[in-house]
């Protein structure tokens, strides 16, 4: 065999072992896979979590034993490249889970609802019955018995909550990621469209909408008549719920994510800027603001009149804004996405991106407990 | 400061807030961004690209030398052919590795690019959440300009293209450009090497076209268009131009009889064995389909 043919054979090798490489790792796709990042729900001294394994977690608050066996929300899913056929994969769920006396409702990012029984783990009912919506990344609703959540095709649906029957459903202009919040008779919901609606829980009829200046992935805060919005554009606004006029405006230095939180007439903002802002409700001045070092991402929690804030890095700190007060709690060397969950008496838990939950006691910081939600 | 918080403070971040500016700018168009953004970086690397090109040019007109080169010192003494060659280039200021050069320096970028699409698209949370951490505090259009929309044409920026037409275009332009800038060689070990290059990479970026975002390919198309066009301004078509149809089939016969003879074990002259008008030709000792190269028979036909 002359050098030219080795050569040629060398290049055909090396030919197909590329392609067979790449054809292979096409299985594997190149993009971040989504893995979800649900808070717990407390509920009569049960807990439930969305693990990042696409299961919702039922256990005891204080023994952590299951109540059944986690429940597996699973989709089929497009191969990547010219390889693959379609896989089932776990479904990552982001919106916290939703708990009634009867039911627990699971938002998908495959863009399902679902509610299980409450007490089983059992299936009650999936909407759509039949194929997905595009990406649920904000939680559900439940309200007036009715249960509202936004999806990524720009819509807010609206369902009966003991049959997941279709009610309404109402079109924004872009890609829905934040909750919805129901005051009254009427849902608030940010979009990627920039603006903020008011929307009639009974028709789905808008009441209003108020325009920012970027896209709005947070939760509105609603009490005393305003509503409290982040948005991309740097800016918390305070709104007259009744008509959406503008109270009082105020800028960070990065996104607000985190839903904003009231207590005493102050309203507690955390920014991606690592910040959490205090203001009066009423006039919006700025009563203080802690810097926490690192982004805030999850959503703040009350605990016996103080604040607990969590950073993305791990920390949780206590905040006092009539002392003008913070306190580092604990040190969780995990990161944080999730928002808080806290129960009756007093105790904090946190879904890590790491898929373990703690128990953390408010007072002294003491970690209870860590459980790893991974199967 | 790791080599992540360099990458972000240096490439990432940077490239991230241009392509949102950009977008803000041309019509809210992110696949226009892109374009922009890739006409930018050539204009930027013009000096280096202009080099290559110049250098392949070189490469090419070496030929005839190293093919003295290879009948002088055949395989009698492949240390000292090598050593010839090697002073050849030298003598000449080319460096056969340079071709590797641009497309190194284009690698970061295809990186950052990746990751900058994957974050302004909002294609997955996590990503998106991680984008607040590189927008410019001082630049407050970036903050409010995402996420950025992801229709171009017929595209999602944000996936692979579903018709397959990017994938084709990407294996297209980037053998078109390689196919240029193939040197016409004698050395069966260099012949093998160009034919890997000229077939390899368009086939591998179009099957990794089939797998990540669109905005990335059009990158890739964008870029290779631009190279084709640097390269024509420098040396012309190279190893492009075909030679016209009526003679091409004589001409493979010939190279496939070239090829039959040496495995007799005698030293081939070809050109006195063809029954055609070619046989002035002086053909490489050893070729085959693959290494057919037309432009270079053309070229010495000119000067005889």
């Amino acid at each position: 065999m002359n050098l030219t043919r080795k050569s040629r054979l060398l290049v055909i090798a090396l030919a197909l072992v590329i392609i067979i490489a790449l054809v292979l790792s096409s299985c594997t796709g190149t993009q971040t896979v989504p893995r979800g990042w649900a808070g717990p729900a407390p509920g009569d001294g049960n807990l439930f979590v969305a693990s990042m394994g696409g299961k919702l977690v039922a256990l005891n608050a204080v023994t952590r034993e299951r109540l059944y066996q986690d429940v597996p929300f699973t989709t089929r899913q497009a191969g990547g490249g010219l390889s693959c056929g379609p896989t089932t994969v776990a479904v990552a769920i982001y919106g916290t889970p939703v708990v009634t006396s009867e039911l627990v409702y699971i938002s998908g990012y495959n863009g399902k609802l679902y509610a299980n029984n409450v007490k089983t783990g059992a299936s009650r009912w999936v909407y759509p019955r039949e194929g997905e919506m595009k990406p649920i990344v904000g939680g559900a609703t439940v309200a007036l018995g009715k249960v509202f959540f936004g999806s990524a095709d720009g819509k807010l649906h609206a369902l009966d909550a003991a049959t997941g029957d279709f009610q309404w459903e109402f079109k924004t202009g872009d890609k829905i990621w934040s909750t919805p919040n129901v005051a009254g008779d009427t849902v608030y919901l940010g979009s990627f469209d920039k603006k903020l609606y008011a929307i009639n829980a009974d028709t789905g009829a808008k009441k209003w909408d108020f325009t920012t200046l970027g896209a709005i992935a947070a939760s509105a805060l609603v009490t005393d008549g305003t509503v409290y919005i982040g948005s991309f554009d740097r800016y918390l606004y305070a709104l007259n719920a009744g008509d959406g006029s503008l109270k009082w405006q105020f800028m960070a230095s990065n996104w607000f994510w985190a839903k904003p939180l009231a207590d005493k007439g102050i309203v507690y903002a955390p920014s991606l800027d690592g910040k959490v802002y205090a203001f009066k409700a009423g006039s919006g001045e700025k009563v203080t603001e802690f810097d926490l070092g690192s982004p805030i991402s999850s959503s703040p929690v009350l605990v016996g009149g103080v604040v607990i804030a969590a950073t993305e890095k791990g920390e949780l700190y206590s905040l006092d804004a009539g002392a003008n007060q913070k306190r580092l709690i604990v040190q969780l060397n995990e990161n944080i996405n999730s928002p808080l969950a806290v129960s009756a008496d007093g105790i904090i838990y946190v879904h890590s991106v790491k898929d373990n939950l703690f128990a953390v006691e408010a007072r002294s910081g003491a970690i209870l407990w860590n459980l790893p939600l991974k199967s | 400061m790791n080599f992540g918080d360099i990458w972000n403070l240096a490439i990432l971040s940077p490239m991230i807030n241009v392509l949102i500016v950009m977008s803000k700018y041309l019509l809210n168009n992110f696949g226009l961004a892109i374009i922009a953004l890739t006409i930018v970086i050539r204009l930027a690397t013009l000096p280096l690209n202009v080099k290559q090109a110049s250098a392949t040019k070189a490469m090419q007109e070496l030929q005839p030398k190293l093919a003295e080169l290879q009948k002088k010192y055949g395989r009698a003494d492949r240390a000292k052919l090598a050593q010839e060659q090697m002073k050849l280039y030298k003598g000449s200021g080319v460096n056969p590795a340079g071709c590797m050069v641009p497309m190194l320096i284009q690698m970061p970028i295809w990186i950052a690019l990746f990751q900058s699409i994957v974050r302004v698209l909002a294609v997955v949370p996590e990503d998106f959440l991680s984008l607040s951490k590189h927008l410019y505090s001082s630049w407050s259009m970036v903050f409010s300009a995402v996420p950025l929309g992801s229709s171009f044409l017929w595209l999602d920026l944000a996936v692979p293209d579903r018709f397959l037409v990017l994938p084709l275009l990407v294996g297209g332009t980037m053998w078109v450009q390689q196919k240029m800038v193939t040197p016409a060689t004698v050395d069966p070990r260099q012949q093998a090497q160009s034919q890997m290059m000229l077939w390899m990479m368009p086939l591998m970026f179009a099957f990794l076209t089939l797998q990540f975002p669109s905005g990335l390919a059009l990158y890739w198309v964008v870029s290779n268009v631009i190279s084709v066009v640097i390269q024509y301004y420098v040396s012309g078509w190279g190893g492009l131009k075909s030679t016209p149809k009526t003679s091409s089939k004589k001409h493979f016969h010939l190279a496939s009889r070239a090829e039959e003879k040496p495995a007799e074990g005698g030293e081939a002259e070809p050109e006195s064995t063809a029954a055609t008008p070619a046989p002035q030709i002086e053909l490489p000792k050893k070729r085959g389909l693959l290494d057919f190269q037309p432009w270079r028979d053309r070229g010495q036909k000119k000067k005889k």
